[in-house]
């Protein structure tokens, strides 16, 4: 399995891959799937995570990256409503 | 200026597998330079049937040796200290149709953005001709497109502020917030000798001959988990991923 970038995460980063994977193969790609049953491994998961972006300075990134994306959605809309 | 690179190609298997190689696809043995991968959002809407995925790579020497030559030195404080360490982030997007038979995937690099950007998408879709069969039997088939656009905004910088998230990153290796200031002060007489234009496009043209060798690295690679899962299911790419890890070490 590929790693987190926190090594701390690993653990539960491969627990919820692994389901995700099973899931995926095995109801999503079939169209059987009514919900994404590793809803659960993956909040634990992301606990972990946020923790360790947090740390590192990176969540900040990734939030300005979010905001440029919902500008640029935004931009978008407006030229494409016109 | 902007450069582009596109490509389209085919690869052998169903639509199914190459989805899930897709978010499989690191590590594999044409990978080195990536070095984690990890969900930051996924989200399925069982109305539609699509699965939206952001997932963030770190990547290691991310800007070509050559293009590291061209910057001055304060580019360098944020990466580790030692003025070469080069790691990059790589935030991902996808989103699956499995009832349609397409997944679009984009990604573009947090970080060094003022210097080059680059944003890559790629689509895979299920032949046309079987889209209407949804469920039915599978071409053993997926068609592929590629685009990467590249930009370099070096210079820009010197207009404005060094960017927020980038005094957040390095917060931790540089005291106080005077850093970005300096920097700026410091660059106009480098520049002087070139003109960022000419470096733009510079950085620009061996971005793009980079891309045009990296992209039919990161297709072997895409094979080598296909005929992975093909062989022997997700065990014989997990089992995969382990060896290629010892070789490494």
């Amino acid at each position: 399995m590929s790693a987190s970038l926190a090594p701390e995460c690993n653990e539960t980063k491969e627990r919820y891959d692994n389901c995700f994977l099973k899931w995926y193969s095995e109801k999503y790609i079939r169209g059987t799937a009514t919900n994404d049953e590793c809803e659960p491994l993956f909040k634990q998961y992301k606990t972990c995570l946020s923790k360790a972006l947090k740390e590192r300075g990176i969540d900040q990134m990734l939030e300005d990256a979010r905001a440029d994306n919902k500008e640029n959605d935004a931009e978008y809309m407006k030229l494409s409503a016109r | 200026m902007v450069r582009f690179y596109s490509t389209d190609y085919t690869y052998a298997y169903p639509f199914p597998a190459v989805s899930l190689a897709y978010f499989l696809r690191y590590p594999n043995p044409y990978s080195r330079h990536v070095a984690s991968t990890d969900t930051i959002s996924r989200a399925f809407d069982p109305a539609t049937q699509r699965l939206t995925t952001v997932r963030l790579h770190v990547k290691r020497s991310r800007l070509p040796p050559a293009v590291v030559k061209l910057l001055p030195k304060s580019t360098f404080t944020g990466g580790g200290g030692d003025g070469k360490s080069t790691q990059s982030f790589i935030l991902e997007r996808s989103v699956v149709d499995a009832r349609q038979g397409w997944m679009e995937c984009e990604s573009w690099n947090l970080d060094w953005d003022n210097v080059l950007s680059v944003i890559e998408k790629h689509t895979y879709t299920r032949p046309a001709a079987l889209s209407s069969t949804a469920g039915g039997v599978e071409a053993d088939r997926t068609d592929v497109s590629v685009s990467v656009t590249l930009k370099s905004r070096i210079g820009e910088q010197l207009r404005k502020r060094r960017q927020r998230w980038g005094e957040q990153a390095t917060a931790s290796s540089v005291s106080g917030s005077s850093n970005g200031e300096e920097e700026s002060v410091a660059k106009p007489g480098w520049f002087s000798s070139w003109s960022s234009g000419a470096i733009r496009s510079a950085i620009e043209s061996i971005s793009l001959q980079r891309t045009e060798k990296s992209q039919p690295k990161a297709q072997k690679g895409m094979s080598v988990v296909l005929s992975r899962l093909r062989n022997g299911g997700i065990q014989e790419v997990l089992e995969g991923m382990r060896k290629d890890r010892e070789l490494e070490i």
